[in-house]
């Protein structure tokens, strides 16, 4: 039988990650894990559930910066009014997950603790420069999401953290989420492509098509010396189709990803013009 | 608000909990059963438990309660039960079992080349199915049944032909997905008679099953079917059933199996087939010769893969007029998991062939679909392939709704047309019981709610026949020992031949006196397998369906933006329902044309779950979806729980291929439609050169 733990406070779940490790499975909406233990992947000695903790699930704006609780949900994301005003793109990738019933349950700490490839908010959280807050009895420390997720459901989180916190810098001026099905409108992503473009010139993250997010600064620099136009925003695409080694998945072959990749990474940088 | 009593909700007292072992390999004997690992407090049901019984299956009786060998990764070697799910399905993990691996076979067409390894080599002896078509297994084959059709002489068609075009279809394997999944309860009684309540569309032929396998009187059997949470053809004759019936007398006790959706997967599919279609005409569009040659995976087991093959095989004729007809068609074992009946029964896989051949035909002809059609379709009198003479015939409006509906006739560009025919189950008994109650009336039948709504149906046509109101009528769920014999609720049939036995019933009710009658139906007929000659139907089933695509060339992404199916209704009884039958089988058949297609790999489905397996979402509606039931004064009912699914996936792929994308294959995915972009694109190219 799988054993439960459920504390009451951020500190004696520290304490209980800290002395129990890996042996508990850090459960949050439970979206990902249900799915698991449902299919016999997984099956826990213990689940730590964040569920009891109070104030893990807020949302709001401290001098510019968004910070999203671990245990807010993706529907309190999308309906945020802070989120819509300020980080609009943010608010439609996570309108675009799966299904109210799903959305309503999935957790923003969860989905970038899952580091499951195939998931919206990784892609554009990557893109506005996101970091997430791990905390550990030890203390606390800011990464990014490129050192956050390291390979296919693995993260640099270390068996004493837990990750508290999402924080997102001001939303630069223009900002796309581009969710490619190939299926149903409730699928998760074949390709998914955010495109910012602020101060610090283009940023383009393709995410569900590898392991991880993929992001190609050097073809991103070809922005810095000309306004993105048709022509450039074609040339990014066919570059990023080539940069990437795409896998294949029930959504698409890596040989079609690639295709894909090429007209909806256009078709965002050409948003942006 | 009713509260509807599934068959999970079914609790006994002192009942225990089923979970199975399955195989893990796609073929292989079973050498050993370890069960020196199981946890106290439970019960085994082992080889030497089962060896003694009899066999099973609805056409053929090549099953038994516990596989030996295993036949597909998922077969059923051993059970377990225990008080809790959970318990059991520890205990289940805890059976070791060791297998001899044999050599496996995944695709129909593998399975019937000289040198395949042989699932079944002791079959082909006996063909069981007393209600339905002759069985024709090729012994020594995989061949599980060879249905064929002849009239005219084709070849000498095709030699007269002006036009002759051939291209070879595949359509997908796909789960029915109900929301709720196969459950069981068995219990013994104390005088040693079998009780089984269980989701089923077949109580009858379930009873008569388990009776054989577990040599009883079929009296001494008894099969109560209380409403399901969907089925689509999912749970139909003997799933769980006899395996519960033999853990709960082995337990002593009642044992109740219910599985899980990765179960699903593995218990019962839609046929995967590939179909091969060769039609000539004349050059003025006028159809001279088709020969349609169908190869039908029904994987591990017949079960009614034998019907679904016949049927395949006659609705791929197409309701048209055509001198010279030549049909094969197979049902293939492969060590697959078992493929059965399922919405559309074979006339899905060989519709989306025959109808997206018609288009090819057109084009070659240089001639509008729609005239192409119409030029040939059947009517009033006219003669069918299998010799019958068709009456009340409907095509032609069914068609015309359709092209209406997407302005076809103005622009055909982005569209497409399907029309097809579909039979009913022939030949078929429907019996019925009416008895007067002090506030109403009861109406006992074996016609089985899967969300259909065949009881509104009933209590809607009961109370014009008995005048009284609806809400007097009491339905009980069936019970095989209460409710009169009735062949299955299947095949889009009950409507129509249970509405007449209840016609029967109350005159008989309202001769002896008001207070019991009884009433009963029997369409006769049948074809012959070896010629195709005979009574495939007595009533057909007409529709139609048109579609309006735009492809994304980029990617290849379709968007179906309009979707229209008619279907011909004769008298419609219950309005709401017969919508909910048309748009439900409008979005399955949107499901079967992009989406769904079940994976596997050396044998093992990989996709087993509804996040891998991707099934239509409310997103994935048209957002214009349209149908049209059509009427006449005066007309007979007509069955339309199926119809407008099978046309639905031809009607996109000839959409698309008026753009030039071609494709031949089930489902048109993303993918697919870019590959077909792309040849187009380079044929241009070329010609352009």
């Amino acid at each position: 039988m799988t054993a439960w733990l459920a504390p009451d406070s951020l500190e004696e779940a520290l304490d209980l990650r800290a002395e129990r490790g890996a042996e508990a499975t850090v459960l949050a909406g439970g979206t990902f894990l249900g799915i698991l233990m449902n299919q016999g992947f997984l099956v826990p000695d213990t689940l730590l559930s964040l569920g009891r903790i109070p104030a893990l699930d807020g949302i709001e704006v401290v001098d510019g910066e968004l910070r999203l609780g671990a245990m807010a949900t993706h529907r309190a994301v999308e309906r945020s009014a802070a989120v819509r005003e300020g980080w609009p793109v943010l608010a439609r990738a996570f309108s675009l997950v799966a299904s109210p019933r799903v959305r309503n349950q999935a957790t923003v700490g969860g989905v970038m603790a899952d580091a499951d490839y195939a998931s919206d908010p990784p892609a554009v959280l990557a893109a506005l420069g996101a970091r997430v807050v791990l905390r550990s009895a030890r203390g606390e420390r800011a990464v990014g999401v490129g050192d956050l997720i390291q390979g296919y459901y693995e993260t640099c989180i270390a068996e004493d953290e837990l990750l508290v916190q999402v924080r997102v810098p001001p939303s630069p001026g223009r900002a796309v989420y581009r969710k490619f099905r190939s299926r149903s409108s409730e699928d998760r992503p074949c390709v998914a492509v955010a495109a910012v473009r602020g101060a610090a010139g283009l940023r383009v993250v393709v995410g569900a098509v590898a392991e991880r997010p993929q992001e190609l600064p050097d073809v991103c620099a070809l922005a810095d010396t000309s306004l993105p136009d048709f022509e450039l925003a074609a040339e990014i695409g066919r570059r990023y189709s080539e940069g990437i080694e795409p896998m294949s998945d029930s959504r698409g072959s890596a040989g079609y990803r690639r295709k894909v990749i090429a007209a909806e990474v256009r078709r965002a940088v050409e948003a942006l013009a | 608000m009713r509260l509807v009593h599934y068959s999970q909700d079914a609790g006994l007292d002192g009942m225990w909990h089923a979970a199975f072992v399955r195989s893990p390999v796609p073929h292989g004997r079973v050498c050993s059963v370890d069960v020196s690992a199981l946890p106290p407090d439970c019960v085994a049901l082992l080889p030497q438990d089962t060896a003694a019984l009899g066999r099973y299956g609805c056409q053929l009786k090549d099953q038994r309660v516990l596989a030996d060998p295993a036949r597909f990764v998922g077969d059923i070697v051993a059970a377990v039960a225990a008080p809790t799910r959970s318990r059991a399905r520890a205990a289940a993990q805890a059976v070791g079992v060791d297998f001899d691996e044999l050599p496996a076979v995944f695709d129909p067409l593998a399975a019937v080349a000289e040198g395949a390894p042989l699932l079944h080599p002791e079959s082909g002896a006996s063909a069981q199915d007393k209600v339905s078509i002759g069985v024709r297994p090729l012994p020594g084959t995989n061949v599980c049944h060879r249905f064929r059709l002849f009239n005219g002489d084709v070849e000498s068609g095709f030699a007269a032909s002006a036009v002759v075009v051939e291209e070879t279809f595949r359509t997908a394997s796909a789960q029915h997905a109900p929301m709720e999944p196969h459950a069981t309860v068995a219990r013994w009684t104390e005088d040693g008679r079998l009780e089984v309540t269980t989701g089923t569309q077949t109580p009858f032929n379930l009873r008569d099953d388990l009776a054989g396998a577990l040599g009883l009187e079929p009296e001494r059997v008894r099969v109560i079917a209380p409403p399901m949470g969907g089925s689509f053809g999912a749970k139909t004759f003997t799933r769980l059933e006899a395996i519960v019936a033999c853990l709960a007398r082995k337990a002593g006790r009642p044992v109740q199996a219910v599985l899980d959706r990765g179960e699903e997967f593995v218990t019962l599919n839609r046929h995967p087939a590939v179909v091969r279609v060769r039609i000539g005409a004349e050059p003025d569009g006028t159809l001279v010769a088709k020969q349609l040659d169908c190869w039908a995976d029904t994987g591990a087991y017949a079960d009614c893969g034998p019907g679904v093959a016949t049927k395949m095989g006659y609705a791929g004729v197409g309701p048209y007029r055509i001198p010279h007809v030549r049909v094969d068609a197979l049902a293939v074992y492969t060590n697959l998991p078992p493929n059965g009946a399922f919405r559309g029964y074979g006339a899905t896989q060989s519709v989306w062939a025959s109808e997206r051949a018609m288009d090819l035909l057109a084009e070659r002809l240089d001639m509008s679909p729609l005239e192409l059609r119409r030029r040939n379709l059947l009517r009033d009198g006219d003669r069918f392939a299998t010799g019958e003479v068709m009456r009340d015939v409907h095509f032609e409006e069914c068609l015309q709704s359709a092209a209406d509906a997407v302005d076809y006739e103005d622009d055909p560009r982005g569209k497409g047309l399907c029309v097809l025919l579909k039979g009913m189950q022939t030949p078929s008994r429907a019996a019925i019981s009416v008895e007067r109650t002090p506030v109403g009336y009861v109406i006992r039948s074996a016609s089985c709610e899967m969300g259909q709504g065949i009881r509104d149906s009933l209590r809607l046509q009961g109370a014009a026949l008995l005048g009284c109101e609806p809400g007097q009528i009491e339905v009980p769920d069936p019970d095989t020992d209460s409710s009169p014999f009735d062949t299955r609720t299947t095949s889009s049939r009950s409507t129509y031949m249970m509405g007449r036995a209840l016609a029967d019933a109350v005159r008989d009710l309202e001769a002896g006196g008001g207070e019991r009658g009884y009433g009963e139906i029997a369409n006769e007929g049948g074809l012959d397998p070896d010629t195709g000659q005979g009574i495939a139907s007595t009533h057909w089933h007409q529709g139609a369906a048109a579609a309006q695509v735009r492809v994304d060339e980029d990617t290849g992404r379709v968007t179906v933006e309009r979707l229209h199916a008619a279907v011909y209704a004769g008298r419609v009884v219950d309005r709401a329902g017969a919508e909910l039958q048309n748009e439900g089988s409008m979005i399955m058949g949107l499901g079967t044309a992009l989406l769904e297609s079940i994976e596997h790999a050396d044998g093992q489905i990989t996709n087993a779950n509804l996040s891998d397996y991707s099934v239509p979402a409310l997103g994935d509606v048209p957002a214009e979806m349209t149908h049209e039931l059509i009427e006449r004064d005066g007309a007979e009912v007509h069955g339309l729980g199926e119809t407008a699914l099978p046309p639905v996936p031809a009607a996109i792929g000839n959409a698309l291929a008026s753009l030039g994308v071609g494709l031949a294959e089930l489902p048109m995915t993303a993918e697919r439609v870019l590959e077909a972009l792309e040849a187009r694109d380079r044929q241009a190219a070329g010609a352009a050169v």
